[in-house]
């Protein structure tokens, strides 16, 4: 077996070995029913030249067999479920694993790839391999041990019907060898094709819209339909190029070859006397299992290959790095906020999106990041609650490097609120109490009632009991109350802000606003500005301009600089002028 | 095994169909063969113990006869088969395309999605996989004992009942089986889809995981899933544990009593022993037919999933269109006592009347759950209306047709859709032949130009899921110009809920004035520049048109939309901290 799946085993290669020992005593156990056929054929048959039966005997024999088949029915249900036990055990201890070894990794790891390459690796990678642990070790036991048991017993009785009887056995193997010619290629070819028309049609179906839009000629169809004929063409391709091989294969198999080929060669044998009549009947009874490997072999190529890959990936994904722990616990002290020449790089030696940044965030001050899409804002504002790491520089938090601090006092220290929320499909009150699972419920109830969502969760019929997207179905700001509410219940002295959230549902903006404001008090509070009217009371106000500091300091001293600050506010303030009749709101802006 | 072949043709047409039904009748005709040659094996055995030996040649001769014709059938059917097979597929595919595109745009969401990426490439090689792979073991599973019984019943009818009792046992035994794991299966998968929501949950909200401490703690979510998996796949486990013991034993008694009655009957000399002895050799093949009846069924019952869903999704009716198009007057859209119900019974929209005159700019304003976004997708025909009429220019959308109605609506919802591709493709998907000047022009208004200077290859850029991904506004922008180029008299909007910031909203506004110069306009209004640049405005609340009218008339009238219009300015006024700064 491949060396990953080996490794990947490891934990259940007791049990496969116990079951690959009781499938190998079920398999012989199996035939021994058999060669009772053969007995009795030969206790029996003198009865044709009028010679007396050994009644005992033949009983005899029916209980032997009768016997053999108990232990067979033991054995290999055993072997079953030993062999499915090991797989469930495997399949949660793997998913575990893996769960675990991903929430320490880089966040970075979780932005290259999408949640369902996720979902894919944990669950569907993990289940590839049930097929493998829970039938392929007893299949492929018995396809060994069945036809070499058999042609040891078969060429004890008569070598020439046993080589007679091996072959249809050769016929398939080369039948098999010859479908199979350059299969490796061919399946992942196939895979990929596969795969390709999936998305295809994802594309197809998420694009519908604009598809209908645009007429049906639109070009997904037209993609849908390109990819499908290809792969439908390689299909056909595959399946000429192998159509030989699988007949050959077929032909050699079915039971009317070998049963043919043993009756009439033995008849043959038999009239020219150079073989005893009564010795054809093993080779009739127990000929035709002979053949039964190829088939499994068939089946089990694919299915070892589809678990190997999906076992290589699993332990790749188990050996992905995790955030180093820090080697000495660091004691950060107080609530300053400290960056020194950040600079950031999505990838490595890539073009820095943020570039010697240096600030610092005194405790209880308000920081605003402003600047034009693509300046830099929402990156710099991640690195933060450690979204990432810098690239050059350090952030401090308390004294400290953000890189020195354990995952615990990192988020006792900092939250965040941003655009879109993350809720969890669970109850409200476990949402609101995520970070801090032990709060009471009034503290529960405190926190929603700040975040001026405690009377709508209150009215819901299962109140906090109710199940976000279940029984809970809520708007997009007040699934964003719910968000702040989590972040007040948290209570953490640093806290980054989205100040987007504030207009995502225009429907209940006031509220969502009004959250926020009690959110924000009295914490050292960074925040990303769209609408520069909402921050112009900031302590200091940032201004990023292709990832550089262009500018700072307060809303009055960036307007009297005259700078990049000044046009945005003009740009901002003519973007939200309202026609005459509401002047007055605006003045007061 | 019937089912699934009737299950096949629906999926064929009329000459795959008679392929199809001439590859099964030559896969039953091989079962017979095949039974015939096990018979056979009972008198060429008589014949060879009581050294008959002409009986012998003339058997030996029938048997190989029957190889003959067995092999020449069967590479026949194989062959056909395997065509039949790659058609399948081919089949398939088209047919799902085809129909994908024809299905009420309102019958699209998120679980679809993966639904039919799903069919359309596991799926799809399952169903192809019938006629190559499992129809021949299938049949000869079924037919070859039958027939063995059969011919059982003519040669020692003791023996023939013995084992004809057997069958049904063992039928009734797997059919059982079938059931029973088909019952914890449905089990199995609901935990295994619940599990994997989680799983997603948990890498889409790694953030806030982290940021709250949930991933240093452990994740009780996950793992209560993972322990719900472990369950159902238990219960799995036991009760298909149960069906198999149980089908085995059936299979073993079978060959047991076959074999005592067998001795039985020789000791008492009812039977002759050579006979017997052919019998027995034939009840052993019996039994391993039904041994492998057993393996496949797990294997046709995968392919018969594939095959339900597939043609389940074939069934869903797509919109009906008529079958002479009427044509449009004028860009005008008018809705006539409409009322909408997603399921039947909870009205979305109830007694919704409007007319929007071509060329003008109406608003839509309420709160979340009025209807809004369910009104624009009539007038788009995601979905018919349950009563009443949705008519553009004059003529209602259901004699108007998709292809019609599609060619003269642009639609810009929340969720704009950018394909694999350049921006330019995205872009020019509207009017591939647009000159450069016309591009240019509406890539201007739309504020297109500011997201072409930004990104690394300008136009050439390639967006959507594997490429650079635009912000929200961005993406809006983006479906705004598309709008620009396309010649479409009416425009359906939704104007982002995603916060736009001082560049995108004034891109927006403006796109959204020269969108409106020369076409209808229906448009869910965040924004309150939009609402008082409106023609009209429908104030919707719980499905029903609460008010209607200019900005002006609505202020006067002082009711819910003066209220709305309160709301919305004194929230404008907002600041997160510090004085106003006057």
């Amino acid at each position: 077996m491949a060396s990953p799946l080996r490794d990947i085993l490891r934990p259940v290669r007791g049990r496969l070995l116990a079951c690959i020992a009781l499938t190998v005593v079920s398999t012989v156990a199996g035939l021994v029913p058999m060669t009772g056929i053969v007995e009795l054929a030969r206790i029996l048959l003198p009865a044709t030249s009028g010679a007396s039966i050994d009644a005992g005997r033949a009983w005899l024999v029916v209980q032997v067999s009768l016997g053999a088949l108990g232990v067979r029915l033991a054995t290999i249900l055993a072997a079953s479920w030993l062999s499915h036990a090991a797989d469930l055990d495997l399949s949660v201890l793997l998913r575990r694993s893996l769960v675990a070894r991903l929430g320490r990794v880089p966040l970075a790891w979780f932005t290259e790839r999408s949640s369902g390459q996720v979902k894919k690796a944990v669950q569907d990678d993990v289940a590839a391999l049930h097929h493998l642990v829970a039938h392929s070790a007893m299949e492929l036991t018995a396809a060994i041990t069945l036809p070499l048991t058999v042609a040891a017993y078969l060429l004890s009785v008569d070598v020439t019907m046993a080589l007679v009887t091996c072959v249809p056995l050769v016929l398939g193997i080369i039948g098999l060898r010859i479908s199979m010619r350059g299969a490796a290629e061919l399946y992942q070819t196939y895979d990929r094709g596969l795969a390709e028309i999936g998305s295809a049609a994802v594309e197809l179906v998420n694009g519908i819209t604009v598809v209908k839009t645009f007429g049906r000629e639109g070009r997904t169809h037209r993609r849908f339909t390109e990819v499908a004929q290809r792969f439908g063409g390689f299909n056909r391709d595959w399946m000429r190029h192998s159509a030989l091989g699988m007949l050959l294969m077929e032909l050699a198999l079915t039971p009317v070859l070998t049963l043919t080929l043993v009756a009439v060669v033995g008849a043959l044998l038999a009239s020219r006397g150079n073989l005893a009549t009564i010795d054809l009947v093993p080779f009739l009874v127990l000929g035709l299992t002979m053949t039964a490997p190829v088939t499994v072999a068939g089946y089990a190529g694919r299915e070892l290959r589809e678990a190997t890959g999906a076992a290589q990936r699993i332990q790749e994904l188990l050996a992905t790095p995790e955030l180093p722990v820090p080697a000495t616990a660091a004691n950060p002290e107080g609530g300053r906020v400290e960056l020194r020449g950040v600079g950031f790089a999505y990838s490595p030696g890539g073009r820095l999106v943020l570039d010697g940044i240096s600030l610092t965030l005194e405790p209880g001050t308000v920081t605003a990041l402003v600047g034009p899409s693509g300046s830099g804002k929402s990156t710099l504002a991640r690195l933060l609650p450690r979204f990432a790491d810098p690239t050059l520089g350090s952030i401090n938090l308390g004294g400290c490097d953000l890189r020195s601090l354990t995952s615990e006092q990192l988020y006792e220290r900092v939250s965040f609120v941003f655009q879109e929320t993350s809720l969890l499909r669970t109850s409200l009150r476990d949402n609101i109490r995520l970070a801090r699972p032990d709060a009471s419920d009034q503290d529960v109830r405190h926190a929603a009632a700040a975040a001026q969502i405690l009377d709508r969760l209150d009215a819901l019929p299962r109140g906090l009991d109710s199940v976000v997207g279940e029984d809970a179905l809520l708007s997009g700001g007040e699934r964003q109350r719910v968000a702040i509410a989590r972040a007040i219940l948290a209570d953490t002295p640093v806290l980054v802000l989205d100040e987007a959230t504030a207009a995502a549902d225009p429907e209940s903006e006031a509220q969502v606003q009004q959250a926020l404001s009690t959110l924000v008090a009295g914490r050292t509070l960074l925040v990303i500005a769209h609408r520069l009217s909402t921050i112009t009371g900031a302590d200091r106000i940032v201004v990023l301009d292709s990832g550089l500091v262009a500018e700072s300091g307060t809303h009055t001293d960036l307007l009297a600089a005259d700078g990049l600050y000044a046009r945005l506010w003009r740009a901002d303030q003519r973007a939200h002028s309202e026609p005459a009749h509401t002047q007055t709101a605006e003045v007061a802006r | 095994m019937i089912s699934v072949v009737r299950m096949l043709s629906t999926l064929l047409d009329h000459d795959g169909r008679r392929r199809l039904l001439r590859v099964v009748a030559t896969f039953v005709a091989t079962g017979v063969l095949q039974g015939l040659a096990f018979a056979a094996l009972v008198p060429l055995l008589v014949a060879l113990f009581t050294q008959d030996w002409n009986g012998v040649t003339a058997w030996a001769g029938a048997l190989l006869g029957l190889l003959v014709a067995h092999h020449v059938l069967l590479t026949l059917a194989d062959l056909a088969g395997y065509d039949l097979a790659c058609d399948l597929l081919d089949r398939t595919l088209a047919r799902l395309g085809e129909h994908v595109a024809r299905l009420p745009l309102g019958w699209y969401d998120a679980d679809r999605t993966g639904m039919v990426g799903r069919m359309a490439s596991k799926g799809a090689a399952d169903i192809s996989s019938i006629p190559g792979h499992l129809l021949r073991p299938m049949t000869a599973a079924v037919v070859s004992p039958v027939t063995v019984v059969a011919a059982l019943l003519v040669l020692e009818w003791r023996l023939g009942v013995a084992l004809l009792a057997g069958v049904v046992l063992v039928f009734a035994a797997t059919r059982l089986l079938s059931v029973i794991i088909g019952r914890s299966e449905a089990g199995y998968d609901t935990a295994m889809a619940n599990g994997s929501a989680r799983v997603v949950e948990f890498a889409l909200n790694q953030q806030a995981l982290r940021v709250f401490g949930r991933t240093v703690h452990g994740n009780e979510l996950v793992e209560d899933a993972f322990a719900a998996q472990r369950a159902a796949s238990r219960r799995m486990l036991v009760t298909g544990f149960g069906g198999r013991g149980l089908q085995l034993l059936a299979v073993q008694a079978l060959l047991t009593v076959v074999v005592a009655l067998s001795v039985h009957l020789v000791l008492g000399g009812s039977l002759d022993t050579a006979t017997a002895v052919g019998l027995l050799v034939l009840s052993v093949r019996f039994v391993e037919s039904m041994v492998d009846l057993g393996e496949l069924s797990s294997a046709l019952r995968i392919a018969q999933g594939s095959l339900r869903r597939v043609l389940d999704l074939l069934e869903i009716a797509p919109l009906p269109e008529p079958a002479v198009p009427a044509t449009a007057r004028d860009g005008a859209v008018e809705m006539t006592d409409v009322s909408f119900s997603y399921d039947g019974s909870t009205p979305v929209l109830d007694g919704v009347s409007f007319t929007a005159p071509a060329r003008s700019l109406t608003a839509i304003v309420g709160p979340s759950g009025s209807g809004k976004s369910t009104l624009l997708r009539l007038a788009a025909r995601f979905h018919d209306v349950t009563s009443g009429s949705v008519r553009v220019g004059g003529v209602d959308l259901r004699d108007l047709g998709t292809e019609a109605l599609m060619a003269d609506v642009s639609i810009v919802f929340q969720d704009v859709y950018l394909f694999e591709g350049t921006l330019r493709d995205n872009v020019l998907l509207a009017a591939p032949d647009a000159d450069p000047a016309r591009l240019a022009e509406a890539a201007r208004l739309a504020r297109v130009d500011d997201i072409v200077a930004r990104l690394p290859h300008g136009w050439e850029t390639r967006v959507g899921e594997a490429g650079s991904t635009l912000s929200g506004g961005e993406r809006q922008r983006v479906a705004i110009c598309r709008a620009l180029l396309k010649d479409a008299s009416v425009v359906l909007l939704d104007e982002a809920t995603a916060a736009l910031d001082a560049e995108n909203e004034a891109a927006v506004q403006e796109a959204l004035t020269a969108l409106a110069a020369d076409r209808t306009v229906i448009v869910i209004a965040h924004r309150l520049q939009t609402v008082t640049a409106a023609d009209q405005i429908l104030v919707l609340d719980g499905g029903r048109i609460a008010e209607r009218g200019s900005h002006a008339d609505l202020l006067a009238a002082e009711g819910r939309y003066r209220d709305f219009w309160q709301q919305r300015t004194s929230a404008a006024g907002w600041q997160l901290v510090g004085e106003p700064a006057g």
